[in-house]
């Protein structure tokens, strides 16, 4: 044959072993039970499965248990035949009392109430924008939910859904709050704070979220503005729980504004006026060659927590990048940034502390 | 080249040296492709197939199309969408196959509504699960390889599913025209054989004996479709053995490197 296919090789180099030896295994099983039984029953099966029980994992189609007394949860169904509950997907089982679900080894995003997102407008209709979270359905964000500009008290009118692109248009990025959902899973956001709105002079990470598996997960703080080194001022990070990252200069808060300008003694209805006027704004602020050094370090730092299986959360990425300004310090050349490869495991093992 | 099949009765192997009821190497991996919502790799002798899965995911607003977001919301269920691509180089000669192709239409339709009846597609309204297979060298059962690699993906892609749906193909040692009532089956075939001799591809759902995909595209004596049938429904077991191993495996160096947090066991639940 001409043309020699391979297989794909393990992203991480450092656990080819332990590839090999799931190769191995692979041929031992098809070698040794390759030979058909036609009255059925593989009696390795049963051997398999219990020595496969300490490390928890269920496959699709797997017996849970046949216990009446436990409720089905996510990512389990009860087989019409028998009253078993029996796993519909690859992962770990959870309980919650007697209720017994299979969080998967990697899925989708699924909303919740209350979970921070990042999105992506990709749809304007008349009243509401359609948002790809990274869920299986896009959530809307009706114009009733966002904040218009001119303040609170400011009525919604018909010009506004007449001019609802100058809000947001398609391929807006926007951080947001899951206000409620449907009963079929889709999400409905809100941007009724000023911690929220749309998203500019930053840069855009997606990685796996809440769904499961390595990614953004769930903590105490998903917002926070942190300093960055080499004199390139604050930067603010948003970690969307469903695994979108937003890394950007930090900008005063309107929040922060309003109180400027209550103590410089203005009216409020100006100084509304004054914040709005940047809240829809597209237009990127001037941002100075070292912020974006040290933006794209820490978008380095968050793809190298990914590719080496870490979560990512304010601790992890906080460390994360503190190792990474230490490693450029100490390394020389002009490609500091780069996190990639060697470097991004380096930085895994001293995160780690391995 | 025609296959010498008068080989076989002497010393009962076939022309790659297997026995009769013998599956051929298979080599899967899962989560080959890291920007992927899931991914396979699947080896079943020399047919090399690999499969991406995107989504379940909405689609945007389609253009061409008036009122399109109307007319993808109203489904209540998932759509999948299967699409195989064959490569040039797959095979020994170069063909060049059209996207709108007959035989590749028909796999195409064969492999979403397998993989449509056994996804739990009602929990995911209104949105297309995705489901690119490309076939990189082909060598006989390429049905059967397709639907084990777009399996395997969807299983990584964490979409629930009622099992894994596992094909594999069976056949019969002579030819139609011997006209050989009782010719024994045979397990897994390849190519060469493929060409020879009558065969069918069988996909049951998981360890049941529930058969979800049946093709046979030959003629046969009905007298012997019982025997093929029954061996590849055994090799089915078999496949979907190595598959479920797969994915344990992957499950297993997940859980220890801590990417995801540890299960419990059902052992160490208290029952009161």
């Amino acid at each position: 044959m001409p043309i020699t296919i391979t297989a794909p090789k393990a992203v991480r180099p450092s656990y080819a072993a332990a590839d090999n030896a799931s190769d191995d295994s692979d041929s031992d099983a098809s070698s040794d039970n390759g030979a058909a039984d036609l009255e059925g029953d593989i009696p390795m099966a049963s051997s398999r499965r219990k020595e496969d029980k300490s490390y928890s994992i269920v496959t699709p189609g797997e017996v849970i248990t046949d216990d009446p007394q436990w409720m089905r949860g996510h990512g389990t169904f009860v087989s019409p035949s028998t009253s078993a509950i029996v796993s519909s997907v690859a992962g770990t089982i959870t309980r919650t009392n007697k209720l017994l679900s299979v969080r998967p080894l990697r899925a989708r995003y699924t909303p919740e109430v209350g979970d921070l997102v990042v999105g992506r407008i990709v749809e304007v209709q008349a009243k509401r924008w359609r948002v790809d979270v990274g869920a299986s359905q896009l959530a809307s964000l009706p114009l009733s939910a966002i904040n218009l500009p001119g303040g609170i008290l400011r009525k919604r009118t018909e010009t506004d859904e007449l001019q609802i692109r100058t809000f947001f248009a398609e391929g807006d990025l926007l951080v947001a709050e899951v206000q409620q959902l449907f009963s079929d899973g889709g999400a409905v956001l809100h941007t009724r704070s000023l911690k929220y709105g749309k998203l500019r002079n930053g840069v855009f990470v997606a990685v796996s979220g809440m769904g499961g598996g390595s990614g953004v997960v769930r903590s105490r703080r998903q917002v926070w503005t942190m300093e960055a080194a080499n004199g390139a001022g604050p930067l603010d990070i948003v970690l969307g729980v469903n695994g979108f990252v937003w890394i950007s200069k930090h900008v005063e808060t309107p929040e922060a504004l309003i109180a400027e300008t209550k103590s410089a003694t203005t009216g409020i209805t100006n100084l509304e006026e004054s914040v709005s006027t940047t809240m829809y704004s597209s237009q990127n602020d001037r941002i100075g060659v070292e912020t974006m050094r040290e933006i794209s370090r820490i978008r380095g730092v968050v793809t190298a927590l990914v590719e080496n299986g870490l979560r990512v959360d304010e601790d992890m990425l906080v460390r994360g990048y503190h190792e990474a300004v230490e490693m450029a310090m100490l390394g020389e050349g002009p490609d500091d940034i780069y996190l990639g490869g060697e470097r991004g495991e380096q930085l895994a093992a001293a995160l780690t502390g391995v | 080249m025609p296959l010498d099949t008068s080989a076989y009765s002497l010393a009962l192997l076939r022309v790659d040296g297997r026995r009769w009821n013998e599956l051929r190497r298979i080599h899967a991996q899962i989560r080959t492709q890291a920007a992927a919502d899931g991914s396979s790799y699947l080896e079943m002798g020399h047919t090399k197939v690999m499969c991406v899965v995107t989504g379940p995911s909405e689609p945007g607003p389609r253009r061409g199309t008036a009122g399109a977001g109307a007319a993808g919301a109203s489904k209540a269920v998932a759509e999948v969408a299967v699409s195989v691509v064959v490569a040039g180089f797959s095979s020994v000669d170069r063909k060049k196959r059209g996207r709108n192709d007959k035989r590749n239409l028909e796999l195409q339709s064969t492999i979403a509504n397998a993989l449509a009846a056994s996804l739990h597609t009602h929990l995911f309204p209104h949105s297309v699960i995705q489901v690119s297979l490309h076939v990189l060298s082909q060598d006989g059962s390429l049905l059967a390889a397709l639907i084990n690699a777009a399996t395997l993906a969807c299983v990584d892609a964490g979409i629930p599913m009622t099992d894994y749906v596992v094909a594999c193909t069976a056949g019969s040692t002579s030819t139609y025209a011997a006209g050989d009532e009782s010719a024994d089956p045979l397990l897994d075939l390849n190519h060469q054989e493929e060409q020879e001799l009558p065969g069918l591809t069988v996909a049951t759902l998981g360890e049941s004996d529930r058969v979800a995909v049946l093709v046979c595209e030959s003629r046969v004596q009905v007298g012997r479709l019982e025997g093929m049938l029954a061996v590849g429904v055994d090799g089915c077991k078999q496949v979907r053995e190595i598959l479920d191993r797969v994915v344990r495996d992957k499950g297993k160096r997940m859980v220890l490197e801590g990417t995801v947090a540890k299960g419990e066991g059902l052992e160490d639940m208290d029952l009161d």
